[in-house]
């Protein structure tokens, strides 16, 4: 049933998902916000990198200074007042949610009984998402082990000096486009696929199409060795399965690595930067944002071409 | 790039305006929180105002009326008297009471002088005497002379003395003191006592007052309200909840709904809306409990409080007791809390919770008919119930525990043989050897208690052989019972024909409607049947009308339909049924036409008694099998009674009803019925759509129910209740033909409940299901909205009890007999004739011919039955009605109704029950010890016979005697069963108020009066009895017990003939 606006209502005005509704104006703004700070800031860069006087002495981030203006400003009034009304500003939205939506409090717990779908909170939901794509030890522990990893490591490996406490985009490009990827890109579009498209069964619904209990679908999932013509080459055999993932993970790592090192050198500036990295940086690096760039694929390949396991092994499955 | 500003951005910006403007808006959304904190979030705070103010204005309205009334009391002249009585009693007294209350003053005055002193005394002495017990030997001489010091010393007081206002000064040792403290408290004492005893009159009319003006004013005193209008305006705005800490049960319901709070609104006030001038307001929750006597009757004390204090509120009624945040969810109805309140017209649903047990509850007419419904429409041939229908589950345990008995018997033997071997050893001690022996010798008394368990336990098996019934009838019968063309039209158009049926509507397509009928049809027994020749159709009316049957059965379609609905409406036998085994089945319903081996599993024909050489004879004298070894199902399994009549009479009434059809009646032949190519597919069928669940079908017979169980279906988690398709539709409040639920969203069991009762096809709209056994299998039943309503409340009742195991109702003794008993009592329709319950009216009393006058026709209403009957009579009585193995053509002790107490074949144990069941609802102990009658003595006997037979109370005018053209006339039972029928104590009692143990009698009420302690005739005294001094009563009962016929043809000689002219009738 599509067209159904009365199911995609009840979605959008859960008290669960306010979170999410909002997130979905709020991050797109933010993101154009940041972005339009950061271009105004190269703008100024470039302005002063044409005068070096005008540079020495620089300490706005999106006009030149000018004579008659005050060399510095103080952190009190001009900072405080400007953070005080932001308090203020969150503190009345938070008080007119909390009265307006209360706690969304539901029956109590029944050993006996799964709810369907039953899905975790919000901020969650890019890890269920990721449980259809692969086995749960690997969405479940080693996923978000690696995320938390790769965000611990995150200054170790960027040293870039430029670009703290103003925006810039010219002087982070690849910081930033990373940051889109695996955020925007990732985790939050994987929040709003489990909040507004699986439902029940863990089934996908396009925005209103009608969540039917009863809702019947055909797909067979295949492993990569069984589909197309991998399915005349790959002999039937557990050991044959194993080699032959292996070698298509191998053949990813290859090119993913190539791909990333063909981004870092692409320009003057961040060729700079990764010769300035030492061999375990970049490792370290490399190996991150190739495990990071196999979540969109596995999606595509999961979701595209119904394939449930690229490698099969005896004993782990990816 | 943004043109450079001339000033700079930061410094110059004023952000005066916005801090402004959201400082505003911060106060507002605080002033917001603080509102919602107060009101928003408790509701209850405007509901106790708002009802403050209600009760209020209602008090103050009710406190002048009710002064009005005390005061029109005040003013009768009864009130009056008994205020003047009161007043010269007192008077009288007054002289010695002042003198008492002076005297009792001045004893006050010197005691008030007097006891500082002696207590302080005596708290000195009593220190040196503990001083003393614990001092060592060699102190306790010096000790001991401080303690007599103590008590020689005095002390000085000035006390008040007895006459006058004189002051005496005196000298008192401790001694002295203890003396004159004890004289005084003696004397005070004896004053007060005397004080009562002179005042006891006046007390007495005092109290007499105060009992005539509380019985004379309805409801509460000006006084007692005026207290509750104080306590009312002071009252406490506060969260009010019932806290009951071992069932964890926290109901806060009484915030809202505060007039249910009995501190408040006392038990004997009630609160309606209309009092509180609300009408009309549906905001408004403050009623008062309307069934107080509920209440009461959940307490054991019947303290209305106290079973609020116990039960609270949400075990009965649903609903979150503990939420008060809002009227939704304090009633519980979103989709979050498992239990919401129960709707208006299912409230009834709270009571099956714990009363699970019972067949039929008190004050709970909605929930008793969604039982009978789901008994006798035959859900319970489906879907299994816990209590419902247990026979066969009974009996299969029953058999299980008789083999482990045996099994234990088999392990004493051989536990016997192993002790003598091991005792016969030479090597065992002599010592041990004995005590081996001694064992040995004590387990065959063990093994027999056994057998006297395994005796037991297969009489219960016999038993429950005869209990286990079926909804249906017995198809094994169908050949010699119906036209063979009216069963497909009958699958096809079951409720065309007979609309009340039991039998629900199947969704049968054509080709199944020839395969289930061709299968019926050829497992059907060929016979024998008997021919009977044709009788008085007539007659056979008359009989029908008059013997009892409409108590079960209907007659008359549509508007004119009469009788009762617990068995077939018969407008439309003739149409079915044949003659010959009508007449058969009327004679004799439980009659079989081959009796069935349970072990075996077959119909046993004359060729198998043939092969034992015994004649085809089976019933239940003859019920072992042809071999003798086990017992057989020689009854159908109906609850149809046989009312004893006579061939000729089965005959005229079988005429009778196969004149009952429509006239254009007429069916397609249907030759497929003997069609054996059919029968398989037939047998197929009749198991996949469940029929063997309420018939006995041939091979099927051990077929168990197909349907889910329901016992605990009103706990099922809705998810799992099967609204396929529908269940958006539910969930947005669209009933399945498209139209807006009334009540929105039905996305719960009381929709599911009721759209699946309504049709229970509904939940396969929209599937694709070609093959129709795929489909839902449930058939149609044809209830009406009440019906449904009735079995929705049934199984919304049906739950998983959520509260402790103490507050559920599992009676034991005399409360669980009257549980057990009502099973039997609905199972076999007994209500149908008789009144059993107080307020509850049979079928029989609606019918056109016992109105006015001829109530006197109708069955004995059984009020206080167990009070009346000797237990082992009615055993008797219900095994045998016609009290009589050779004369059973008639009633055994009302022969002069023309209705029939019909024998109904119960089972030892179901006569067990029925009779503590009787007994249980009087209160009466048990084991029954029948009184001692004394013997008359002859001058009695004399006296006895003038009252018997005096004129203004001639007993025998109409009460039967035997004689037949006197009992023709006769509207009351023989004496001569008295002896054996009756309780003495009852029967002295009936005799004195027979109309307020039965209303409507024809036994008259007010034959004697009371005198000092004995009750004497109130008519003229015959000359016998003027100088009698005992009980004229308890001589009538003495000589009624001690009737003989000798005795009562004498007083036969002695009186007026019945006349019959009568009204009303009992005993």
């Amino acid at each position: 049933m599509w067209g159904d606006w009365y199911q995609l209502w009840e979605i959008v005005s859960a008290p669960d998902n306010v979170p999410i509704v909002a997130l979905l104006f709020l991050v797109p703004f933010y993101t154009w916000y940041a972005f339009r700070q950061a271009f105004e800031t190269d703008r100024l860069i470039e302005q002063l990198e044409k005068d070096p006087q005008l540079a020495k002495t620089h300490h706005r981030k999106t006009h030149a200074w000018q004579p008659g203006w005050p060399r510095e400003v103080h952190t009190w009034p001009y900072l405080m007042r400007v953070e005080f009304l932001a308090a203020i500003i969150v503190t009345v939205i938070l008080t007119v949610w909390s009265i307006t939506l209360n706690a969304p409090l539901e029956e109590p717990a029944n050993p006996n009984l799964t709810m369907n779908p039953a899905k975790a909170p919000w901020y969650f939901l890019g890890l269920q998402e990721m449980l259809v794509y692969f086995d749960p030890w690997i969405a479940g522990v080693l996923m978000p082990t690696l995320i938390i990893i790769g965000l611990m490591v995150i200054p170790y490996i960027d040293e870039n000096p430029l670009g703290n406490g103003y925006y810039t985009y010219k002087q982070r490009r690849f910081a930033i486009w990373t940051f889109l990827i695996g955020f925007i890109g990732l985790w939050v579009i994987m929040i709003v696929i489990g909040t507004f498209i699986r439902g029940p069964g863990w089934m996908w619904f396009w925005p209103t199409q009608t969540w039917d209990h009863n809702r019947l679908v055909f797909e067979v999932n295949r492993n990569l060795h069984e589909w197309w013509i991998f399915k005349h080459i790959v002999p039937q055999n557990i050991w044959a399965w194993t080699v032959f993932g292996a070698i298509v993970v191998g053949l990813y790592f290859a090119g993913a690595a190539y791909l990333i090192h063909r981004i870092c050198m692409a320009t003057e500036f961040s060729r700079k930067i990764y010769r300035r990295m030492s061999l375990l940086q970049i490792v370290t690096m490399q190996i991150l944002l190739i495990l990071m760039l196999a979540l969109p694929i596995k999606m595509l390949l999961r979701l595209v071409f119904r394939i449930k396991y690229v490698w099969v092994t005896p004993w782990f499955n990816v | 790039m943004p043109a450079q500003p001339a000033q700079d951005p930061i410094t110059s910006k004023s952000l005066s305006f916005h801090l402004l403007l959201w400082s505003f808006l911060l106060i507002l959304s605080l002033a917001w929180a603080l509102y919602d904190e107060m009101y928003g979030l408790r509701p209850w705070r405007s509901y106790q105002k708002r009802f403050i103010e209600a009760y209020s204005s209602y008090l103050q309205r009710e406190i002048p009326k009710q002064q009005q009334a005390e005061q029109s009391i005040r003013s009768s002249p009864e009130y009056q008297k008994l205020e003047a009585q009161w007043k010269a009693a007192e008077a009288a007294v007054a002289p010695r009471l002042s003198e008492i209350d002076g005297e009792i003053n001045r004893i006050n005055r010197r005691l008030g002088v007097l006891t500082p002193v002696f207590q302080e005394a005596r708290g000195r002495v009593a220190a040196l005497v503990y001083q003393l017990e614990i001092a060592r030997a060699d102190d306790r001489q010096s000790r001991l002379r401080e303690v007599e010091q103590a008590k020689q010393q005095t002390y000085s007081l000035s006390l008040p003395g007895l006459k006058g206002d004189e002051v005496e000064p005196v000298q008192l040792s401790y001694t002295d003191l203890e003396l004159e403290f004890n004289r005084l408290k003696d004397r005070k004492a004896a004053l007060v006592a005397e004080r009562a005893a002179v005042l006891a009159e006046a007390d007495a009319l005092r109290r007499q007052l105060e009992s005539y003006f509380s019985e004379k004013l309805a409801g509460l005193t000006g006084q007692q309200l005026q207290g509750l209008l104080r306590a009312v305006n002071n009252l406490d705005v506060r969260i009010r909840q019932i806290h009951n800490e071992s069932a964890g049960l926290v109901d806060r319901c009484q915030s809202c709904h505060i007039g249910m709070d009995l501190s408040l609104v006392p038990p004997n006030l009630t609160l309606t809306k209309a009092e509180l001038n609300l009408e009309g307001n549906p905001d408004a929750p403050f009623s008062s409990h309307p069934n107080i006597e509920l209440l009461r009757l959940h307490d054991p004390d019947r303290d209305p409080a106290k079973a609020l204090e116990r039960i609270g509120c949400s075990p009965c009624h649903g609903g979150n007791g503990r939420a008060t945040s809002s009227v939704v969810k304090g009633h519980g109805r979103h989709k979050y809390w498992l239990w919401p309140l129960y709707y208006r017209e299912n409230f009834e649903a709270g009571c099956q919770m714990c009363h699970a047990q019972d067949m039929v509850l008190d004050h709970a007419p909605v929930l008793n008919r969604g039982k009978e419904l789901y008994r006798e429409r035959g859900c319970v041939g489906c879907h299994r119930f816990e209590g419902f229908d247990n026979e066969a589950e009974q009996l299969l345990s029953a058999r299980q525990r008789i083999r482990q008995l045996e099994q234990q018997k088999r392990e004493y033997e051989q536990e016997i043989a192993r002790l003598q071997r091991r005792a016969d050893d030479p090597a065992t001690p002599l010592e041990v050897a004995r005590q081996l022996n001694e064992r040995a010798a004590s387990l065959p008394v063990v093994m027999s208690q056994l057998d006297a368990e395994i005796e037991q336990l297969q009489q219960r098996t016999v038993s429950l052989m005869r209990e286990e019934k079926k909804v249906g009838p017995s198809l094994k019968e169908v050949r010699v019972k119906l036209k063979k063309e009216w069963i497909p039209y009958w699958l096809a158009n079951t409720h065309e024909f007979r609309p009340d049926t039991k039998m629900p509507q199947f969704r049968l397509e054509e080709g199944e409607i020839q395969a289930i009928s061709a299968f019926i049809w050829q497992m059907g027994l060929p016979g024998p049947l008997e021919k009977q020749p044709r009788g008085d159709p007539a007659r056979g009316k008359q009989l029908f009308e008059t013997r009892g049957c409409l108590g079960c059965h209907s007659i008359g379609e549509g508007a004119n339909k009469i009788g009762g609905d617990f068995a077939a409406n018969l407008s439309r036998i003739g149409e079915k049924a044949n003659y010959d085994y009508l007449v058969r089945w009327i004679y004799n319903p439980r009659q079989r036409t081959r009796p069935y081996d349970p072990i075996a599993k077959k119909d046993l024909g004359p060729g198998d008694y043939a092969k034992h050489g015994k004649p085809f004879v089976f019933d239940l004298k003859n019920s072992r099998s042809p071999d003798g070894k086990h017992e057989l199902v020689v009854m159908l399994p109906t609850v149809m009674p046989s009312l004893r009549l006579t061939w000729q009479e089965a005959r005229d009434i079988a005429s009778y009803l196969i004149t009952l059809r429509r006239s254009d009646a007429n069916y397609p032949p249907a030759p497929y019925l003997d069609d054996p190519n059919l029968r398989e597919r037939g047998r197929e069928l009749v198991k996949f759509y469940g029929c063997a669940g309420c018939h006995e079908i041939a091979t099927l017979e051990e077929e168990g129910r197909i349907g889910t169980e329901l016992t605990n279906e009103g706990s099922k988690p809705v998810d799992r209740l099967d609204f396929a398709l529908l269940t958006h539709n539910a969930k947005r409040g669209i009933l399945p033909d498209g139209s807006p639920s009334p009540r929105g969203k039905w996305y719960d069991h009381k929709g599911f409940f009721e759209q699946k009762l309504a049709n229970p096809a509904i939940f396969d709209q929209g599937k694709y299901k070609p093959d129709p056994r795929d489909r839902l299998r449930m058939p149609k039943p044809n209830l009406t909205p009440a019906d449904i309503n009735a079995l929705t409340t049934f199984l919304l009742g049906s739950v998983d009890p959520q509260v402790p195991n103490d507050l559920l109702y599992r009676p034991e003794g005399a409360r669980k007999d009257i549980q057990d008993g009502w099973w039997i009592i609905t199972k076999y329709n007994c209500m149908g004739c008789h009144q059993i319950r107080v307020g509850q009216r049979s079928a029989l009393q609606d019918l056109p011919q016992y109105q006015g006058p001829n109530a006197d026709k109708l069955p004995p209403p059984l009020f206080g039955a167990g009070a009346r009957l000797n237990p082992r009579w009615l055993a008797r009585f219900l095994e045998n009605p016609a009290l009589s193995e050779t004369d059973i053509h008639r009633n055994g002790v009302r022969n002069y109704l023309e209705i029939r107490m019909p024998t109904f074949y119960l089972s030892d144990n179901e006569i067990r029950k029925l009779v503590r069941f009787f007994e249980a609802l009087s209160a009466q102990e048990r084991p029954f010890i029948p009184p001692v009658i004394q013997p008359l003595t002859e001058a009695e006997r004399t006296m006895a016979r003038d009252l018997f037979t005096h004129p203004a109370a001639p007993c025998l005018r109409c009460h039967a005697t035997g004689d037949p053209a006197h009992d023709r006339n006769a509207t009351a039972p023989n004496f001569l069963l008295a002896g054996e029928r009756l309780r003495p104590p009852w029967t002295q009692r009936w005799l004195l108020d027979p109309a307020r143990m039965i209303p409507g009698t024809a036994m008259p009420s007010g034959l004697f009066r009371r005198e000092g302690e004995r009750w004497i005739f109130a008519g003229p005294l015959p000359a016998s009895l003027r100088n009698y001094r005992g009980d004229h009563a308890e001589l009538l009962v003495r000589y009624m017990f001690l009737m003989t016929p000798a005795e009562q043809r004498l007083l036969i000689s002695r009186s007026p003939r019945a006349t019959g002219a009568s009204t009303g009738g009992n005993e």
